[in-house]
């Protein structure tokens, strides 16, 4: 067969005619377009009615207010609450993935009960609460035999269980470390009684002495509304910010000046900084002001540069800017939020005191004790510190039968956290009122789930540095939680009733409208995002001159280096590991895979004899954790610092494994004189490996 | 056993042999065939690419076949369009050596897009600023190109040629070669300079942007220049390593120093332009945007030694050997300085496109570093051992040099 | 060369973001996450494969102490004005053709060849290398305002585009005019969040929005102003060290950059 050159055209343009004509192509490419756009494994996003219902968000320690975006009544974001002034619209970190920690995979699903080593089985609520009855009935009656540890600072679920545990005889109630507890007693120190506030949003100059006040202390949120008020974007600043602490952080990195402080030096700080005020020629009307001065005298400008590694100039400028300030404010607190101790406190403190700033605008204020919902039930004063408690059971000094934990992690958020893990064996029963399967839930013997701050009534009484009493309430958002879980404080009041125990309530919800009531505040408004604000009370303070004697000099030792724990709000805290979607926001100089980084800077490092990517063992009392060494220049003097809230045990595959809990190699001592345990200044030795 | 498949006159090795060599070189390509279901199945994540280097081992690869099979067009147009006939000697060649090249580059890109089932949207969605649109088009379109210059060769196995209608076809296809030959100039010529026009329009990278002419940056030139400096030689290299492995000659000495010739000349008139273009962008681009020649580099991986080694020992110095007749004509010397050259090719391929992305812009971003993992390496070598197979085939069965017979009496 | 021009549009929605004020918290960029239905990543110190449709860098004065000063720049996309990534993308996934100037990004049309990850310096563009993972459940607590995108294609912040696309709405409903929404109408998730309001959004046209006047603020800067990209994503800081660390200034430069404002 012949193909000609016609033939041949033919044939070419034919089968490209042909190709085109048929609908196969053209069908095919647009069913593979919507194939490929469809996968039935994507997910698809929800529709309804978008609606915002306003909470308290208790996932971070002070509250946020917020308003949990629904769509079709189903939680899927957090913005903050404009109308309130502790949010203006603002949120935290934490807070803001809220929605999307309903479904953590930490989450307790449902009661359980531990059946082996690591074990547990899932038990229906009547079982669950029965045991709880039942493990505590022999118990009643003997003082020392039952006890709770609280992490919740500001719910009046902390009335219920204390005033619970006094109707069944026991005297058993501990708190969580946290500044509201140290300050509080600092305040007693002084002369006076309550919790202070500081008013940051009318100050002109505000001195943070450890205090992280712009991230991780006190109402995070309204605290950096506070300070982004005094400085319009493209206008002049109205106020000052200075941060004095062992750690260029969050909140120094926006801050005028940062002064590096070694976290064994911040009393030796406050009152070198005293005396220079006072050489300025600050004067005060209070009683021991005669004693103050010569204490103060003694921390001379050399002391100062000994003690801090900061020149004394620095001092000088500082003191210079606050005599020049017309509503200076100084805010003492550990810079990881806990454990330094009341004397520390003092110092800082006192210098408000010295400035003639308590009961200002713009200064520190005194909150008068909030009325109570249960009569029975501890002031938050006369609350006891959960290390102290887990220390004597640990040396067999105390010997509770059961232990309740109400929505907190002792086993892992404790100094020396491996002892007091393992104190926690020595108690027969524990108890676990808590979200989440954290180290202490995994320890316990009965988990009891509670449910996510937007599945719960709860409220919050003053978070600690509020500068006027303040109340907030929350209602749940929707109206079944995710997981199989019920109010703690309801189960609490049942098993009262069932141990012959009438506090007069049935449900958490019916105490804390109860409380609104006493306070003087209109429930639904606060449940509908509102606030309820009172007048700080008036009274002065001492200078703490007293107790301040009996502050130990500031030891030079040489060999050991300091450790700054450092808390960063956005990774979590104690009793909340990172949640999934704020572990994008931890920096790979902070957490690489596994490895924790340790942050000194190139003169420690070089001291120590490391370098940057070094593998390093830290060791302290019984704990060691391992962690990579990076050279950061914020870090201050002889000092390592590194993050809380890492090197989990529990929870998820987010945050399981990942990093070395500090916890474990903060070492505890006794504070002189007021009887607290303090380790914010402990060392480390730092070993290669 | 299958002699009868041979072409006229000429010897094969034992198809027990053959049948080896084929199971060797499908091994690689089974390794790398099981590593591309990998990626199909799990997605780009088991490679070694990120979000630095969204560029990584395959478009290198990719670039530097096509530049290297740029032999198919560019003898194609010398021989039909500017009727350089001793060039037919070795156009069968280059056109198995360039289908090879264009059809593994376009498998390659079916893994290395996200979603390879949309990668038809170049055509039906284009966009005409786009360079990628461009090269899209045009290598899509030459692929087809060599598969028609290919087929004819394929018609003219010695058992399929007898068939009358095959034999007609294939008769009238080379009638129109010169046809497709234009064609092939045509497409290749935007394609290879948009493949370097794509690295020069990235105004946010300072180490790839150029001003240029119109609508197109130095880059665009630049790459077709090279393109052509190296393509021609490469089809030479691969001719000689067959007359090493198969023991036959295959194509005159001639000829072969012919295409050096060829290529020579362009890879001189190449490096002339290149080295003008990195003075200028060195001296006049950079400081305009705030950067130093030295921030361009970064420890040895990306360090100012593969610059100088692209553009002088694998750049000027073939250039200078494949231009001068003595060292030409020296095989030794020839088949060195082709070696040099399509490194020097593939080098600028891969700076071009992973130093210039690894390059931190912004003060406070850092250098990162990449290298390729067992999944592109693998695949890369599937492209490789495709090559080997069809090349293999083609040798064995095809008539694919017309000398052959008469230098193996 | 021609091909590169500014494209003007009568609204242009833009950022001023005070450096001074950042503290790092990180609230923008889980807010951004929620919003956006970025699913959590297990590993997410690998910070070359995560997706952070807006990032907090953190940049160093490199100095010893005591001199040590950091600050936080939060880095959303830039939708410049003169986008690297718009011309080059071969299918227009990505285009600026809209009122307002928000450079879009089209999940179903992307092909994921990642030739606009390559072209934009500020690293804004994201690409799936997965399928998104979210723990059993949490897909339940997905935004609507955001479709979920399959592996394979690039992702990056679009302002929130659904969020204007409500606020036009209300406007239209409450006999308001959607070209001319109020300051404060629309806003992205990080701006909204944001517990220091270092954030500040709007029309940089609109004499009403408070980005007007902020973005020609002295302090005022853009990143890398000298490429020519004409970002809608201005800086403030009083810091002169934090102002030149948003472009580049070659040591046999000039010191200081020309300002340019659009």
């Amino acid at each position: 067969m012949g193909l000609d050159r016609r033939g041949f055209v033919k044939l070419v343009v034919g089968g490209v005619a042909g190709t085109l004509f048929t609908p196969v192509i053209w069908q095919g490419l647009d069913d593979a377009s919507i194939w490929s756009q469809n996968w039935g494994w994507i997910p698809r996003v929800p529709k309804g009615e978008v609606k915002a219902a306003s909470a308290l968000s208790k996932l971070c320690p002070a509250g946020c207010a917020v308003k949990v975006k629904t769509v079709g009544g189903q939680p899927f974001a957090v913005t903050g609450n404009t109308e309130n002034p502790m949010s203006k619209g603002g949120v935290c970190p934490v807070c803001a993935g809220g929605a999307q920690l309903m479904y953590s995979p930490a989450r307790v699903k449902s009661p359980m009960k531990k059946v082996g080593e690591g074990k547990y089985e899932a038990i229906k609520w009547e079982d669950a609460e029965a045991m709880l009855v039942e493990k505590l009935t022999p118990l009643k009656g003997q003082d020392g035999k039952i006890a709770a540890i609280s992490g919740d600072e500001t719910g009046t679920a902390n009335e219920v269980l204390s005033a619970m545990l006094a109707g069944l005889g026991s005297t058993g109630y501990y708190v969580m470390p946290g500044e509201m507890f140290t300050a509080s007693k600092g305040v007693k120190l002084m002369g006076g009684n309550g919790q202070p506030g500081f008013d940051i949003e009318g100050a002109d100059l505000v001195l943070m002495i450890g205090a992280d006040a712009l991230d991780s202390w006190g109402a995070t949120v309204a605290n950096q509304k506070a300070f982004a008020a005094t400085r319009p974007t493209g206008a002049e600043a109205t106020a000052q910010f200075v941060y004095a602490g062992p750690v260029l952080n969050s909140t120094a990195s926006v801050c005028d000046k940062f002064l590096a402080v070694p976290p064994t030096a911040t009393t030796a700080f406050s009152l070198a900084l005293a005396n220079a005020l006072i050489t300025a020629g600050a004067v005060s009307s209070a009683s021991d002001f005669g004693d103050y001065k010569a204490l103060a005298a003694k921390y001379t400008a050399e002391v100062f540069e000994k003690a801090t590694g900061l020149k004394a100039e620095v001092l000088k400028d500082l003191a210079a800017k606050i005599k020049a300030a017309k509503a200076p404010l100084v805010i003492a607190g550990a810079s990881f939020g806990q454990g330094a101790g009341a004397l520390d406190f003092v110092a800082g403190a006192s210098l408000n005191v010295l400035l003639g700033r308590v009961g200002q605008k713009g200064g520190m204020t005194l909150l008068p004790a909030a009325p109570k919902a249960i009569a029975s039930a501890t002031d938050r004063e006369n609350a006891k510190d959960a290390a102290s408690f887990l220390a004597s059971v640990a040396t067999g000094k105390a010997t509770p039968g059961a232990l309740l934990i109400y929505e907190a992690n002792p086993a892992y958020a404790l100094p020396q956290a491996g002892d007091m893990a393992k104190a926690m064996g020595n108690i027969g029963f524990k108890v676990s009122f808590s979200t989440y399967m954290d180290e202490t839930a995994a320890l316990a013997d009965l988990i009891l789930p509670a449910p996510h701050p937007y599945e719960r009534f709860d409220d919050a009484m003053n978070p600690y540095g509020v500068s006027k009493p303040t109340y907030l309430a929350g209602k749940p958002v929707v109206a079944k939680p995710v997981m199989d879980c019920k109010d703690p404080v309801d189960v609490l009041l049942a098993a009262a009733g069932k141990l012959g125990l009438s506090l007069g309530f049935d449900t958490y919800a019916d105490v804390i409208k109860a409380k609104a009531k006493a306070v003087g505040a209109d429930f639904d408004a606060l449940a509908n995002g509102g606030i309820w604000n009172g007048e700080p009370k008036g009274g002065s303070l001492s200078l703490g001159a007293a107790a301040l004697a009996k502050a130990p000099a500031a030891k030079a030792d040489d060999k050991a280096v300091a450790l700054a724990p450092v808390s960063k709000l956005a990774y979590g805290t104690g009793s909340l590991a990172t949640p999934p979607a704020n572990l994008l926001v931890v920096r790979d100089t902070e957490l690489l895979g596994k490895d924790l980084l340790v942050q000194m800077n190139a003169a420690t490092a070089k001291k120590l004899g490391v370098a940057s990517g070094n593998k390093v063992k830290l060791s302290a009392g019984t704990g060691e954790v391992k962690a990579l060494v990076h050279v950061n220049e914020g870090v201050a003097a002889d000092t390592v610092a590194m993050l809380l809230g890492f090197g989990r045990s529990a929870w998820d595959e987010f945050t399981k494994g990942k990093g070395d809990n500090v916890y474990k190699i903060l070492t505890v001592s006794d504070e002189a004189g007021t009887g607290l345990k303090v380790w914010a200044g402990s060392t480390v030795t730092v070993a290669k490996i | 056993m299958d002699r009868a498949l041979f072409p006229d006159g000429v010897e094969r090795c034992s198809f027990g042999k053959f049948a080896l060599w084929m199971a060797f070189i499908t091994a690689f390509f089974l390794f790398g065939l099981y590593a591309m279901i990998v990626i199909f199945a799990k997605g780009i994540v088991v490679t070694g690419l990120d979000n630095y280097f969204g560029f990584g081992l395959w478009i290198t690869f990719d670039l530097a076949v096509i530049a290297l099979g740029a032999g198919a067009f560019f003898t194609g147009f010398l021989k039909y369009i500017l009727k350089i006939d001793q060039l037919k000697n070795i156009i069968n060649l280059t056109v198995i050596v360039g289908f090879i090249c264009y059809s593994g580059a376009m498998l390659v890109l079916t893994m290395d897009i996200g979603q390879p089932i949309r990668a038809w949207f170049g055509y039906w969605h284009p966009n005409v600023h786009s360079m990628l649109t461009e090269v899209i088009f045009c290598i899509t379109c030459y692929c087809l190109v060599l598969v028609i210059e290919y087929v004819p060769l394929i018609l003219e196995q010695k058992q399929l040629n007898k068939i009358p209608f095959l034999h007609h076809l294939a008769h009238n296809m080379h009638v129109n070669m010169a046809l497709f030959a234009g064609i092939g100039a045509f497409l290749s010529t935007f394609h290879q300079g948009s493949l370097g026009g794509m690295y020069g329009v990235l105004i946010g990278r300072p180490y790839a942007f150029r001003d240029g002419f119109f609508i197109w940056p130095w880059t665009f030139f630049l790459f077709v220049l090279s393109a052509v400096g190296c393509g021609p030689i490469f089809t030479v290299l691969v001719c000689t390593f067959m007359e090493k492995l198969t023991g036959r000659k295959l194509v005159d000495y001639k000829t072969k120093a012919l295409m050096g010739k060829i290529a020579g000349t362009m890879l001189t008139v190449y490096i002339f332009f290149k080295i003008l273009d990195t003075w200028a962008w060195a001296n006049n681009y950079l400081p305009s945007v705030g950067m130093t020649f030295d921030q361009m580099f970064y420890g040895v991986i990306y360090g100012k030694w593969l610059m100088f080694t692209e553009i002088i020992l694998c750049g000027l110095v073939p250039a200078i050997m494949l231009i001068t007749p003595s060292i030409r004509n020296n095989p030794t010397l020839l088949y060195t300085a082709g070696i040099l050259d399509c490194i020097g090719i593939t080098l600028n391929r891969y700076l071009f496109t992973v130093q210039a992305i690894a390059i931190p812009v912004l003060p406070f971003d850092n250098w990162q570093t990449y290298a390729p993992n067992w999944a592109e390496w693998a695949t890369s070598g599937m492209i490789v051992a495709y090559g080997f197979l069809v090349m293999s085939l083609s040798y064995r069965y095809l008539p694919v040099f017309p000398q052959e017979r008469a230098m193996n009496k | 060369m021609s091909g590169h021009a500014v494209k003007e549009f009568n609204i242009t929605w833009g950022m001023v973001i005070d450096l001074d004020k950042c503290t790092g918290c990180g609230a923008c960029m889980t807010a951004c996450q929620v919003e956006n239905n970025i699913a959590p990543m297990v590993d997410a110190s690998n910070k070359l494969r995560t997706l952070s449709w807006m990032l907090v860098f953190e940049m160093s004065n490199k100095k010893a102490a005591p001199e040590a000063e950091i600050a936080y720049l939060p880095r959303p996309c830039m939708q410049c004005g003169n986008p690297a990534c718009v011309p080059v993308c071969p299918v227009v996934a990505t285009d600026k053709n809209e009122e307002g100037g928000i450079v879009s990004q089209i999940y179903p049309r992307c092909i994921g060849c990642r030739y606009c990850m390559a072209a934009c310096p500020y690293h804004a563009r994201y690409f799936n290398w997965e399928d998104p993972i979210f723990p059993k459940g949490m897909e339940k607590a997905l935004s609507p305002n955001t479709s979920a995108r399959p592996r394979g294609v690039v992702e990056k912040c679009n302002f929130c585009h659904t969020r204007l696309m409500k606020a036009k709405d209300k406007a239209r409903q409450e006999g308001g005019n959607p070209e001319a929404l109020a300051d404060g109408a629309y806003m992205p998730a990080c701006a909204e969040v944001c517990p220091t309001g270092a954030i500040t959004f709007g029309d940089l046209k609109n004499p009403e929005h408070k980005v007007h006047e902020l973005a020609k603020g002295e302090n005022a800067f853009r990143l890398l102003e000298k490429l020519g990209l004409a970002p809608q994503v201005y800086y403030v800081s009083k810091r002169e060290w934090v102002r030149k660390l948003g472009d580049n200034y070659a040591a046999t430069g000039k010191a200081g950059a020309e300002k340019k404002h659009s």
